[in-house]
């Protein structure tokens, strides 16, 4: 029986993150276009580009989702975010072209995620974008499900390799369907076998020995 | 634990349900109550059991036991099992056509046909005529339905459809593809949720 010692915390996907989450603190650090609608004031060192002591109004420079959500605000206008290249329109005619043919992990890695967090800033496109995140996913589908529940035995770093870290979660979870199928019909299942805390504790003991 | 906020309570939920997943050694135990046809060679009076009264025993005359039994008796080489009626090479041919042919799930003789096969095969093959033939036949059965069963999935997502009906399927079949199908469906709903404005009401004003 495959028993899981480590169950990480889902990331949250939609626009709500989970806290607990480790994909989500690290979407929360991919960066975004941002441009200043106001000066920031002594917080020249943050814009390596120029010397000056303030950030003027209107620079174009990057900042992390996190700093953009919170400085982001409807009625202040503090800075105004611009959509990252994959989400503008040109990229969301290839998405809806063909879905399949795109590598997500070069695109994303948490193109899903990152996504869903940009309609927290409004954004004329935004219908569009959650549109687009829906059917890339629709599309993609067929494709993650085959290849996860097909690869028995084999190297899966091919199939993995241009896949959203959302869709790797999938394909995993779909791998350990595939898994605990074939072992039972192995015959492997009824088999007992030490658990992996104990092989581990032997092998301690050994390293402390040799030391 | 008195203010649990919502992240927490999330990952609480999540963490449960990972837990129902059931693995397939577990869909064998509950197929082991099915019942099948065993022809002893020992007597023994009626045995009054939690789970039900079994018995009484007669040499050469079949009775019905559940499976878990049956196993145990051939293992110990006290009774002949008599196939089910439909484990048998010319109605399982039959059927692994008409699988084929429909587009649909087609019924199948038992709700646990792939585990008894199995059972069945794997401990008293000599007592099933063409044994071999008949374990390939399941499997192709198996292999037909399952393929089957991932185009349905990928249409219900396609469709984005609301509910699915699935008629004739076996509790082994979902099983596999439970896991995969439900984180799906859980990321889809999320994502779909993007579409409706609504469902984000309140979510700036924290900032």
């Amino acid at each position: 029986m495959d028993t899981q010692s480590y169950c990480p915390v889902p990331p949250g996907v939609g626009m709500e993150e989970n806290f607990l989450s480790l994909d989500d603190i690290l979407l929360s650090h991919e960066r975004l276009p941002v441009r200043t609608e106001c000066v920031f004031p002594r917080l020249g060192f943050l814009e390596k580009s120029s010397d000056t002591q303030d950030i003027p109004e209107a620079t174009k420079m990057e900042l992390p989702l996190w700093l953009s959500k919170g400085l982001y605000e409807r009625k202040r206008k503090v800075l105004s975010v611009e959509l990252p290249k994959v989400y503008r329109e040109g990229w969301r005619t290839v998405f809806t072209a063909d879905p399949n043919v795109v590598d997500l992990h070069k695109m994303g890695p948490y193109y899903y995620g990152l996504g869903s967090q940009m309609l927290h800033f409004d954004s004329p496109e935004n219908p569009d974008i959650a549109q687009a995140l829906l059917q890339t996913f629709i599309g993609r589908f067929r494709r993650t499900m085959d290849s996860s529940q097909n690869a028995y035995n084999e190297d899966t770093s091919a199939l993995v390799e241009r896949l959203d870290s959302l869709e790797k979660v999938l394909f995993r979870s779909g791998q350990n369907g595939l898994n605990s199928f074939q072992s039972w019909e192995k015959g492997q299942a009824s088999q007992l076998t030490a658990s992996s805390l104990v092989l581990n504790y032997r092998k301690r003991k050994l390293a402390d020995v040799q030391t | 634990m008195t203010s649990l906020s919502t992240p927490r309570c999330f990952w609480l939920v999540r963490f449960a349900a990972r837990e129902t997943a059931m693995d397939p050694s577990e869909v064998e135990f509950l197929a082991e109550k099915q019942l099948v046809k065993i022809i002893p060679n020992f007597s023994l009076d009626k045995i009054y059991l939690i789970g039900g009264d079994l018995g009484p025993f007669n040499p050469g005359l079949p009775v019905e036991v559940p499976v878990w039994l049956a196993l145990n008796l051939k293992q110990r080489q006290k009774c002949r099992i008599i196939p089910p009626d439909w484990m048998d090479v010319e109605k399982l041919e039959e059927m692994r056509e008409l699988e084929r042919k429909e587009d649909a799930f087609t019924p199948v003789p038992s709700p646990h046909y792939m585990e008894l096969t199995k059972l069945l095969l794997n401990h008293a093959s000599d007592n099933i005529p063409k044994a071999d033939e008949i374990r390939t036949l399941v499997k192709d059965i198996w292999d037909t339905r399952i393929a089957k069963l991932r185009l349905s999935a990928d249409s219900f997502i396609s469709q984005q459809e609301a509910h699915a009906q699935l008629d004739n399927l076996t509790l082994m079949e979902i099983n596999t593809v439970r896991e995969f199908l439900l984180d799906s469906l859980n990321c889809m709903y999320k994502l779909r949720s993007n579409l409706q404005p609504g469902s984000r009401k309140g979510q700036l004003t924290d900032y």
